[in-house]
């Protein structure tokens, strides 16, 4: 009986494997998850894809947040995975531009990508006019508040670059910190500032000049957007425990405890903002940024994108699995668990269903962007258009512009310095046309 | 054929050592990506550090973290082992915890400082703050940023210099000890013209690797403060890193690296010429 017993289970484990082995293998690998948003991935994305077919299996593998370092050297030397996932549309012309990454034309014509991703985000993925990269999430930045503190003290939410300062200026006569805001765990998150002022005086239409080569980020918008964002410094807007606060948990803690008015952040921090608000029992609020044009402005920005290896053993198997994120199921899964870190860029949300627990003003704030996007309604973030070097100095030096070390002017001659070295190295990511 | 015995080792240190570090050289010569193909650019990664202020502030804090870490842990260390030395009672109980902190990892050390200590939220200083207390954390101001991380460095690291120290000096002849004693000298002629030159040549070692390591510094700097604010505390392990790793600049880094072993170099050369000194 036993022997019996043990043949079948053999039988059975041969049979798998066979099947495990007749299936294609197609790898992907991604950056740091916790336990949790790695069940998430598997539950949403991985077993739902294998299961609506037979031909491929998904494996997912988290490579930390060291992936980018791996995946440059895994692509150098071809052994990279089929998914391409990296940082962002930065990383793509340097990949495509090395013969790296396979062209998607094909496969955005097969899957209808071109008409079911908005038109703006699926630019960026270009490259010598040949489609290398889709966006896997889109985010902007905006201007959290607290509903109840502005309530109590009968405050107007911010229109315009002049009510900013009047409420800001309103808010550090009661000791309240008018920007939730601080670099302690990421310095890079001084650029969401800089991009804030950027596109709320100097205006996209100067940034998209500035990024085709046709004005210099030394131009009097520029000028005057980092003088009025060191103004603000200056004022105390941002508090003074700025390089001490975590970018993300303490500064939404902040504000939901009323110790700030207001927190210029992105849609990725709707996460933090349900679950401090949750606690505190105050009402959130978020808006547009405010700006001299008087219109609020959407920075448009990549966190991710996908690609596909040229040196894959199985590129039909890796664009099945790059369209199937691509649809309402998974955009409405993954972003109702997982919330900003998934905004597909999909042209149509109207078949998306999301939890009952997602806050409104998250669908609202997502539904907003997608169509200020579809209406060529946005601004620029800095870590999506400009080239690494440059974006790497905007970061660290404008805490010398801050902390008198160096003045505006200068600042921006060295910030133009880097942009026009790596752009004659063909290291621009693509800018969509206005 | 007993010179096969190091095959293995030499095999070890040609693969992870000797190519890697032969291409960081020539890689100080090319402009790269670290994606497509490097371009030869001669010296123009030097050139563009030399008029870097980014650059000379690195090599500058570099600089003063190496004089800072040449004489106070080398000096609490050197103090606390010869007082373990006269007072015996109680020395092993002293050593464990003047060593502790050396075995805890330098990133649990940071985050520790960094959120217990540090803190304006959930450390010390934000209790005195709260107290009414005028506490601020030393890493977000450009004055005190590099003393700050220097600060932790240093308990974690006296420790370690402390216990060598202590074990130099019990190898030091009793007999030497005891005639000074007997001769009449003092606790500190007794450190002068007895103990520290008994314990000559480890001082002497841990000297040349402190100068080593003080230009390899990395973990804390680049845990506490990313070289911040406004590259106040940068060192040029971290701006070699941002280059490669976040500017995409490998060649420039590769430069970077460069400049670092020369002065690892030059402490190994030193080292070696005293070393000779003493075997004549």
């Amino acid at each position: 009986m036993k022997i019996r017993t043990l043949l079948a289970a053999a039988a059975l484990v041969a049979a798998t494997t066979h099947f495990a082995t007749a299936q294609e293998r197609v790898s992907w690998w991604y950056e740091q998850a916790t336990p949790d948003q790695q069940k998430l991935i598997q539950g949403n994305i991985v077993d739902p894809f294998d299961k609506s077919q037979s031909k491929y299996h998904l494996t997912v593998d988290y490579r930390g947040t060291e992936l980018d370092k791996q995946l440059r050297v895994a692509m150098l030397s071809g052994s990279g995975p089929d998914v391409v996932y990296t940082a962002g549309p930065s990383y793509v012309a340097p990949m495509a531009q090395s013969g790296q990454l396979l062209p998607l034309d094909d496969f955005a014509a097969k899957y209808g990508w071109n008409d079911r991703v908005l038109p703006v985000l699926l630019d960026m993925g270009r490259y010598n006019n040949k489609l290398y990269a889709l966006p896997k999430t889109y985010e902007t930045l905006g201007l959290f508040y607290n509903k109840s503190l502005f309530d109590k003290h009968g405050w107007k939410v911010p229109t315009s670059l002049g009510e900013l300062d009047t409420v800001a200026d309103a808010m550090l006569k009661e000791g309240i910190v008018p920007f939730a805001a601080g670099n302690g765990d990421w310095r890079g998150a001084n650029e969401w500032f800089v991009t804030l002022a950027l596109n709320a005086v100097a205006g996209p239409e100067n940034i998209n000049k500035a990024l085709r080569g046709e004005m210099p980020w030394t131009a009097e918008p520029f000028v005057k957007a980092i003088n009025t964002l060191d103004q603000w410094w200056q004022k105390g807007y941002f508090g003074k425990n700025y390089f001490s606060l975590t970018s993300s948990e303490q500064t939404a803690d902040m504000l939901a405890a009323g110790r700030a008015g207001m927190m210029p952040s992105g849609t990725w921090q709707f996460q933090n903002v349900s679950t401090y608000f949750g606690k505190s029992g105050a009402a959130p609020g978020f808006v547009g940024f405010p700006s001299a044009s008087g219109d609020p402005i959407f920075p448009l920005g990549v966190g991710s994108t996908f690609s596909i290896a040229a040196k894959s053993k199985y590129p039909d198997g890796a664009a099945a699995v790059i369209d199937f994120v691509f649809s309402p199921a998974v955009y409405g899964s993954m972003n109702s668990a997982w919330q900003g870190e998934w905004n597909i860029p999909l042209k149509d949300l109207s078949k998306v269903k999301m939890a009952d627990n997602v806050m409104p003003l998250f669908t609202q704030t997502m539904t907003t962007l997608a169509k200020a996007v579809n209406d060529g309604n946005y601004g620029y973030t800095t870590w999506t258009f400009l080239p690494p070097a440059t974006d790497g100095y905007l970061i660290n030096g404008i805490e010398e512009v801050w902390l008198k070390r160096t003045t505006t002017e200068d600042y921006l001659a060295k910030l133009d310095a880097t942009f026009q070295k790596e752009k004659q190295a063909g290291k621009i990511p693509a800018v969509p046309a206005r | 054929m007993h010179r096969l015995y190091v095959l293995p080792t030499l095999l070890i240190n040609i693969v992870i050592i000797a190519i890697p570090a032969m291409m960081t050289i020539v890689l100080a010569f090319f402009q790269w990506d670290g994606i497509g193909a490097p371009v030869f650019v001669g010296l123009d990664n030097f050139r563009d550090l030399w008029t870097d202020g980014v650059f000379w502030t690195a090599l500058t804090n570099n600089v003063i973290w190496t004089v800072i870490f040449l004489t106070v842990p080398i000096a609490m260390g050197l103090l606390a082992a010869t007082m373990m030395l006269v007072a015996r009672r109680g020395s092993t109980f002293f050593q464990v915890v003047y060593f502790l902190p050396v075995i805890i990892a330098t990133a649990i050390t940071a985050r520790v400082w960094q959120g217990m200590i540090y803190s304006p939220v959930t450390g010390v200083a934000g209790l005195l703050q709260r107290l009414g207390l005028e506490a601020t954390n030393p890493l977000t101001e450009t004055s005190t940023a590099l003393y700050g991380i220097a600060t932790v460095d240093l308990w974690h690291w006296w420790g370690f210099l402390c216990v060598i120290f202590f074990a130099a000096l019990r190898q030091v002849p009793a007999e030497q000890i005891e005639a000074a004693r007997v001769e009449g000298a003092t606790f500190f002629q007794t450190i002068r013209y007895v103990l520290l030159p008994g314990i000559r040549p480890t001082i002497t070692l841990m000297m040349i690797m402190t100068v080593i390591w003080s230009f390899l510094v990395f973990d804390f700097v680049y845990i506490l403060t990313q070289g911040g604010p406004a590259y106040s505390s940068e060192v040029l392990s971290t701006f070699a890193y941002r280059s490669a790793f976040y500017d995409l600049a490998v060649g420039k880094a590769a430069a970077i690296s460069v400049v670092i072993s020369l002065f690892g170099l030059a402490a190994t050369i030193f080292y070696i010429r005293v070393q000779a000194r003493e075997f004549d």
